[in-house]
């Protein structure tokens, strides 16, 4: 009897060992093919194994870490990223890859793991600016650049050496409440539908947008702000509920790429697109038919493919010692010169797309 | 020979030949190997070994020995609730409330640090002590009212992942006492290794559960119930005090958890724990812990565990993309369960279809 299982162990074993193999032999492929995307030019390198040893051949390997992957918005910084990395050629390698989710636990481990195979550059967009903080600090004294982009960490507890700012957070909120105040009227009682109420971006907009009210729309009436989460359907519920809720209610503010389309879609469905008007913020691609339709009138954004360009240019610099704290501003390729503030790189004013302007992008 | 084969996998579903004379036998575990099948751990210690083996050659940082131990900070968490996710599996049950008390748990300690009335370490009694609450509201719900366990435990799924986020506001908590942080972030410097913390946690928690459920009356109750319950109830079983303890012990764990996360990520937030559920059942099943009750052991999960952290892992220092490694996790799953619950059983009863007469005929 024994013997049987011993026989059937070991078929057991080889089937498993077949299967392995061809799953891990898959790897390399996948590894190859994000190469050469990533690189452009770049003919593929070698096996993953004698890149993880660190990069003793002056290559600048970059990992990019976004708060998300699968989402418009990322996909286009994704593809400034890559255009930046094929511009400056086989001397720097970029990783992209951050969450299904996003869950800053995730993040944490995937960035541990880029550290552990001895990357140049870590970039990251933070779902969490304190929970990010100790792995940055870690990259650190593991002697790794962290950046971040798009979302910032505690820049004293992660150690961070620049932030690369889409936008100050000023002129996004102020041209977020110039937009609705434009809109629906000075005197428009409106809501805001957030994303994670930890997320920083969006905390520091609503910040400056209340600002902006108090200064220059005293008469406007903030209602209430949801937190959702970033999902699309949440956002639609809970504008759903503030339709029912308050319904002599004159403005929607979205304020992720997934709470304005998300309130935009509850707005038409209820029909009530001429009572209530949706300002917020979004990549064009979703909101193209909604603007020809009339359904919003603009869509408030910076550039996010010039943001994962901007990004990749920061690191670059940060690592061969061009790009150091103090500076002024440095050169970004077709960006030409970037304003820098103290230890953050700042990408410019937000853009504001309107049915004039918005075939010209396509993200 | 074909419909031999056919025979054997219809024999193979009903693992339940004569309930009666086990319970005269006084309820030995029943985990004869030619009665129930061959049991899963040597299969699942050759799919460890080849995942271990791949991987240190495709990857040098994962063949380093502090590698695997980094491994035990992945699945710590995870593992605390699979433990007691096998035990409750065991007695037929399910529990998917794990992620949520996790959350509610984790918000308690948060709040509870915040609100400055409690030290820390009072703070995480009180996330644990909220915990084990509610496995003890599941308990009793399943209990007394005899509610199915899914039912049970998908509505408190939803109830506590709700009364965390409502409590909270979604906000997270962060920046607590330092020395908190050693419980998911500390570890222990032995020869020139570091042994997480959490690593010694979930392995005394492993300890207390093997012999819990291998050499303690109340252990064997477990597997008499999942086997049969109506037969236990006529056997004069305390099932319904059994079943309470299990649920409780879940919530119990699920907060020693979530204090292992709030100290690893050094964040309290309602959307901790999420998916975390799914996490601890897909190690239990590739464990080998029968969906049906009944059959499962403490290594087995533990060896769920493993394998699926070090693919995780592997797969992170191979830069697999996030969402190429969910593909390759979900496979592992489904072709070890088919191997150890399908192929071998089937395999082995037409080996030894002699033998097993002459084993029912030796007891």
């Amino acid at each position: 009897m024994m013997k049987h299982r011993t026989v059937l162990f070991v078929a057991l074993a080889a089937l498993m060992s077949a299967t392995f193999i061809l799953a891990v032999s898959g790897c390399p492929k996948t590894q190859e093919k994000a190469d050469q995307t990533t690189a452009g030019p770049t003919p593929p390198a070698g096996p993953t194994a004698a890149k993880a040893a660190g990069s003793p051949d002056g290559k600048i390997t970059i990992a990019m870490v976004p708060k998300l992957i699968g989402i418009d918005f990322f996909n286009a910084c994704e593809k400034g990223a890559k255009e930046a990395a094929a511009e400056l050629g086989p001397e720097v390698e970029l990783i992209y890859d951050g969450p299904n989710e996003s869950k800053v636990e995730r993040q944490i481990e995937m960035i541990n793991s880029f550290v552990d195979q001895g990357v140049d550059v870590v970039a990251v967009a933070a779902n969490d600016p304190d929970a990010i903080s100790g792995c940055l600090k870690r990259a650190a004294d593991a002697g790794v650049i962290p950046i971040t982009w798009d979302s910032d960490a505690s820049p004293e507890a992660s150690g961070r050496r620049f932030f690369i700012n889409q936008a100050t957070p000023e002129s996004i909120g102020y041209a977020l409440m110039d937009e609705l105040a434009r809109q629906a009227g000075e005197d428009a009682s409106y809501a805001i539908i957030s994303g994670t109420p930890t997320a920083a971006n969006q905390n520091i907009w609503m910040e400056y947008m209340e600002k902006r009210r108090v200064e220059k729309y005293p008469k406007m009436t903030a209602l209430t702000t949801e937190f959702p989460g970033e999902d699309q359907a949440a956002a639609m519920e809970a504008a759903q509920g503030l339709l029912k809720r308050y319904p002599d209610i004159k403005g929607i503010l979205g304020i992720t790429s997934v709470s304005f389309p998300g309130a935009v879609e509850a707005v038409v469905n209820a029909g009530k697109q001429k009572d209530v008007s949706v300002v917020g913020l979004a990549t064009p691609n979703p909101m193209k038919e909604w603007i020809h339709n009339g359904d919003i009138k603009s869509v408030v954004l910076w550039n996010p493919v010039d943001l994962g360009y901007l990004t990749i240019y920061a690191c670059v610099a940060a690592k061969k010692g061009e790009l150091e704290k103090g500076a002024t501003s440095f050169k970004a390729g077709r960006l030409g010169e970037v304003k820098v503030d103290g230890d953050q790189v700042i990408l410019g004013d937000p853009l504001i797309f309107t049915k004039d302007n918005i075939d010209q992008y396509d993200f | 020979m074909g419909d031999n084969g056919d025979g054997a996998l219809f024999c193979d579903q009903q693992p339940e030949p004569t309930p009666g004379s086990r319970s005269r036998k006084g309820l030995r575990p029943p985990l004869s190997p030619a009665r129930r099948g061959v049991s899963p751990e040597p299969v699942l210690v050759g799919v460890l070994a080849l995942v271990w083996v791949l991987f240190s050659i495709k990857s040098p940082v994962f063949r380093t020995p502090q590698n695997y131990l980094d491994i035990a900070t992945l699945i710590a968490e995870p593992g605390l609730v699979a433990l007691a996710m096998t035990l409750i599996i065991i007695t037929g049950g399910i529990d998917l409330s794990v992620g949520s008390i996790v959350a509610l748990s984790a918000v308690t300690l948060g709040l509870a640090w915040q609100s400055q009335l409690f030290s820390i370490w009072s703070a995480v009694a009180a996330g644990v002590l909220v915990g084990v609450l509610s496995g003890t509201l599941n308990g009793g719900l399943i209990v007394f009212f005899r509610i199915p366990p899914l039912i049970v435990t998908l509505a408190t799924m939803a109830i506590f992942r709700g009364m965390a986020m409502g409590t909270s506001h979604g906000l997270a908590v962060s920046q607590y006492d330092p020395a908190f942080y050693t419980l998911g972030q500390g570890c222990y410097s032995i020869a020139g290794l570091k042994v997480p913390f959490q690593a010694v946690v979930l392995a005394g928690a492993a300890v207390v559960s093997f012999v819990f459920l291998s050499r303690t009356r109340w252990g064997r109750y477990l597997y008499a119930i999942g086997m049969n319950e109506t037969a236990s109830r006529y056997a004069a079983l305390p099932v319904d005090r059994v079943k309470l303890c299990v649920y409780a012990l879940s919530g119990l764990m699920s907060g020693l958890a979530s204090a292992v996360f709030v100290s690893r990520v050094a964040t309290a937030k309602a959307d901790a724990g999420l998916y975390m559920e799914l996490d601890a059942i897909t190690a239990c099943v590739l464990g080998g812990v029968s969906i049906y009750g009944g059959r499962g052991s403490i290594p087995g999960t533990l060896l769920g565990l493993l394998i699926v952290g070090s693919l995780r892992r592997g797969l992170d220092l191979s830069r697999v993309v996030a969402s190429t490694q969910s593909i390759y996790i979900g496979a592992v799953l489904i072709l070890a369960v088919f191997a150890h619950q399908v192929l071998v059983p089937a395999l082995q009863n037409r080996a030894l279809r002699p033998s097993l007469r002459r084993g029912d005929a030796e007891s």
